[in-house]
């Protein structure tokens, strides 16, 4: 089994490593997988903000010290 | 007749230069990066495959496993291409070097290991013994838990080189049997020539089901740790 013989191991071993981990990786990073194009409403999406409708506390006098 | 079996399995060299690190990274070749805003049709299938695979792989982990993405991937596909590459009449495979798999298996399981050490401690613990123990076995199956757990490795990566190495002496092998069958029984020659193609199309599928089992096995050892 010439697999067994170590004089080769280094090399097979470092050429591995640089190209799963260094050259393979950088590679696949890279794909971008955007999303399916899809309608959307062009109406705007309403928020429900507190303050818009309402009074709110900052708006009410100063509440009276205790006593 | 010995050494010629296994010549094919010797790590190439040209003019006395190893010239293994140039066979090792061709596969990455045929992964162009992606840098137009349309991707050609290569790539295009290249990025569906991964999604499929990365999809149907990484569907069992939680956000932390799922961090490996990136790096099961690119096993598979290495794994993959390397494996497919090696079909091709004298070509040398790397994946049929024990040292390649070794260098493969080893860092990606002691990673898995380490990150269950420090983060689940108790749960990786618990592996070292089943539930329901006998007290006196307590010890016995410790011990055997251990050598299980530090075996994982090996087997990952002999499971690999073995595979490989046994398809392609068998292809080997068959290939020479019918070349010399032709002039004493053609008729024997064909029958031998259907058993080789009916190989070569099973050494296909071995081919990726080996990429495919080195990288579920290493998301198995992942998915136990986080």
């Amino acid at each position: 089994m010439p697999q067994l013989d170590t004089s080769t191991w280094f090399i097979n071993i470092v050429s591995m490593i640089l190209t799963l981990f260094i050259v393979f990786q950088l590679k696949i990073s890279k794909h971008s997988y955007p999303t399916h194009p899809e309608v959307k409403t062009t109406k705007m999406t309403k928020h429900s903000a507190p303050w818009e409708s309402k009074w709110t506390k900052i708006y009410s006098p100063l509440s009276l010290p205790q006593q | 007749m010995n050494e010629n079996l296994f010549a094919s399995f010797a790590t190439p060299t040209m003019v006395g230069l190893p010239i293994v690190i140039l066979i090792i990274m061709f596969p990455s070749i045929l992964f162009p990066s992606p840098n137009r805003l349309i991707n050609n049709r290569l790539i295009s299938i290249q990025q569906w495959l991964v999604q499929l695979t990365s999809k149907q792989m990484m569907a069992i982990h939680n956000s932390k496993g799922q961090t490996w993405t990136l790096m099961l991937m690119s096993l598979i596909l290495f794994i993959g291409s390397t494996n497919l590459l090696g079909l091709l009449p004298h070509s040398f495979t790397p994946t049929t070097q024990l040292s390649m798999n070794l260098g493969m298996a080893i860092p990606l399981w002691a990673g898995t290991v380490f990150m269950g050490f420090r983060h689940k401690t108790k749960a990786a613990l618990a592996h070292f013994l089943p539930q329901g123990t006998p007290i006196f076995l307590i010890p016995m199956l410790v011990i055997i838990e251990t050598i299980s757990l530090f075996i994982q490795p090996v087997a990952l990566a002999v499971r690999l080189t073995a595979n490989i190495t046994a398809g392609h002496l068998l292809m080997h092998l068959i290939g020479g049997a019918t070349l010399a069958l032709m002039s004493i029984s053609p008729s024997t020659a064909l029958i031998t020539f259907i058993i080789l193609i009916l190989l070569t199309i099973l050494e296909f599928a071995v081919a990726m089901i080996q990429a495919y089992v080195f990288t579920l096995l290493v998301s198995l050892y992942l998915h136990d740790n986080t």
